[in-house]
């Protein structure tokens, strides 16, 4: 059954979502919902449950009880591919790239682009290198080629790499695990910059942090969890930045 | 970062970057120093003899290093070996069907690969741990196979002789040269796997599941599916070893095999696959076999008072240990 929405559905709306693990309640009833076009930041404390949360919207996960509605229509999310599939895509923080393995092939990975006659097929390097190359131009990333090995570029460059990845793979809500955490002011900078020109070509972002001083100016609203529950959505402009962090360590109750 | 891209640079880059750079750099002074100071040893007889004796060795590890890479060990393979032959021989041998033969000595082997991968995936205990199991249990089917009894013939069928004879369209080329069939399966099954390691989404995967598992998962790589397939490779490989051992001796033990689990381990790492996945290839792989064959030839040519022929493995550790270094140095360069 699809819910009733007034206008444009929400990219993502997820309602009444539980989830325990044996006898530890991990998610207690969480309304989450990401808006068309939207920065969403999903604020918490360690062990507030916004990994849990995302993992479940991501397929990693099975709630153990809730629904999901992506794009207005329910949907049950069974595994990664199948939340790729509807577009969701997701940088995490320290496993999104392969850093034994070039740009290219990280880029390209499980999606590779491949020729072939008959059964016999290869892939199309030649193709992969271009788009990687153009994807790597278009981030601001200098390197000296696109088969160069991940493990060589700096943080910063990684997390940019894994964004320009989705962007290229038309995702329509990308998720991102603590991009900034382990990143220099000025390499921060330069991923927040790019989340504000994913938002400009119309993608809807979901960024989970801890550190709402990350976020604060890029993000439209805040969703905020403690212990597993939601202690509210508040759009930009209605809490100050000190606000949001004393709710989000619960030194302030809402 | 940034540098100025020359052609020169970029040769060498390519050179320094590649797996192979450390196998390849190691083997040219070792043939450069034995070639020197052992005699006979810059011999086409000894020459070929190296080649031979790593053939066997050679084609074991193409399946462990695929294996390796993606991150898992098969400790069973010198089991499969001895099943591979066995199976074999009874087709052969006793029924006369080279078909039967091949298709015993292949698929037998290939299923017990997929049961170490079932129990693998299935269990999530180590590789390393459910493959020493099956080392131990396969050889202990290869008990019950056999009854203990070796299998033996004088025959020479054409089956044998295409597996594993002798070749003598090159060797009547070449004085003194006594290659086998076999290498040319080995060469063909390098470049087949190469091929499908560094060319194919596949070989992408294979990487990419042994550098970062979880990764390669979010990536919407079956992690699980690859490895499985591996281990299938691995234990086919080792069947197909077995039917090579046995076309060449035509004869197979029960002990036959043992002990080539390590050794393929060995010829993987010194040909500059990395122990904990992620990295490798299979000509490097190629490239460590025929460099611990050609330490044994030299070390026994050399005749050394206190390294006895029957002592070459104390070298071989050596290689292990030194080519494991420098294959870490050029990584970290490259």
């Amino acid at each position: 059954m699809d819910l009733k929405w007034n206008g444009e559905p929400p990219v993502v709306h997820m309602e009444g979502i539980t989830k325990r693990f044996g006898s530890i309640l991990a998610l207690d009833n969480v309304d989450f919902t990401v808006e068309r076009n939207q920065v969403m930041a999903l604020l918490g404390d360690n062990g507030a449950g916004k990994s849990t949360l995302i993992k479940i919207l991501t397929g990693v996960h099975k709630p153990t009880s809730g629904r999901i509605f992506f794009e207005g229509k329910e949907v049950n999310i069974e595994s990664p591919k199948q939340a790729r599939d509807l577009g969701i895509e997701t940088v995490y923080q320290d496993l999104a790239l392969v850093d034994l393995m070039s740009i290219t092939r990280n880029f390209f990975l499980g999606r590779e682009l491949v020729k072939h006659i008959g059964p016999l097929h290869w892939l199309d390097m030649h193709r992969m290198d271009a788009a990687t190359r153009e994807v790597l131009t278009d981030i601001g990333i200098t390197v000296r080629s696109p088969r160069e090995r991940v493990g060589k570029l700096s943080g910063g460059e990684r997390q940019s790499v894994a964004i320009g990845r989705a962007m290229y793979f038309g995702a329509k809500l990308l998720i991102l695990d603590e991009p900034t955490s382990a990143l220099s002011v000025a390499e921060t900078r330069r991923v927040l910059d790019h989340i504000l020109e994913v938002k400009e070509k119309g993608l809807s972002v979901i960024f989970i942090t801890h550190n709402v001083y990350h976020v604060y100016e890029v993000a439209d609203a805040y969703t905020i969890l403690r212990h597993g529950k939601k202690v509210g959505t508040y759009q930009r402009g209605e809490l100050g930045v000190n606000d949001i962090a004393a709710l989000i360590t619960g030194e302030r109750e809402k | 970062m940034g540098a100025p891209r020359t052609k020169e640079k970029n040769l060498w880059d390519l050179f320094i970057t590649s797996p192979v750079a450390g196998p390849l750099a190691t083997m040219i002074v070792i043939w450069v120093v034995f070639s020197l100071f052992v005699p006979h040893f810059a011999s086409m007889r000894s020459v070929s003899g190296i080649i031979n004796a790593a053939t066997l060795t050679g084609m074991v590890t193409i399946g462990v290093t695929m294996l390796m890479i993606s991150g898992e060990f098969d400790l069973s393979v010198g089991s499969l070996v001895a099943i591979g032959a066995y199976g074999f021989a009874f087709g052969t041998v006793f029924w006369h069907s080279p078909l039967l033969g091949i298709v015993l000595g292949l698929f037998i082997p290939a299923i017990l690969g997929a049961i170490n991968g079932l129990i693998f995936v299935g269990t999530g205990i180590p590789s390393f741990i459910v493959t020493l199991g099956t080392l131990y249990i396969y050889r202990g089917a290869v008990w019950l196979l056999s009854g203990g009894q070796l299998i033996q013939t004088l025959e020479r069928p054409l089956v044998y002789q295409i597996f594993n004879g002798r070749l003598d369209v090159v060797n009547n080329l070449i004085p003194g040269a006594n290659f086998r069939t076999s290498l040319l399966w080995l060469l063909g099954m390098t470049a087949l796997f190469q091929y499908i390691l560094t060319r194919t989404a596949y070989g992408n995967h294979v990487f990419a599941v042994g550098g970062n598992p979880l990764g390669a998962l979010a990536q919407g790589v079956n992690v699980r599916r690859v490895k499985v397939i591996n281990f299938i490779i691995s234990g086919t490989l080792a069947g197909l070893t077995g039917i090579l051992l046995f076309s060449q001796y035509r004869s197979v033990r029960v002990a036959t095999g043992a002990g080539m689990e390590l050794s393929a381990i060995a010829a993987a790492v010194v040909g500059g696959t990395l122990l904990t996945g992620g990295a490798g290839s299979i000509w490097g792989a190629l490239l460590g076999a025929l460099l611990i064959s050609t330490l044994r030839t030299g070390v026994i040519l050399m005749n050394i008072p206190f390294i006895p022929a029957d002592n070459f493995e104390a070298v071989v550790g050596v290689t292990i240990i030194g080519a494991v270094i420098l294959n870490n140095w050029l990584r970290s360069r490259g």
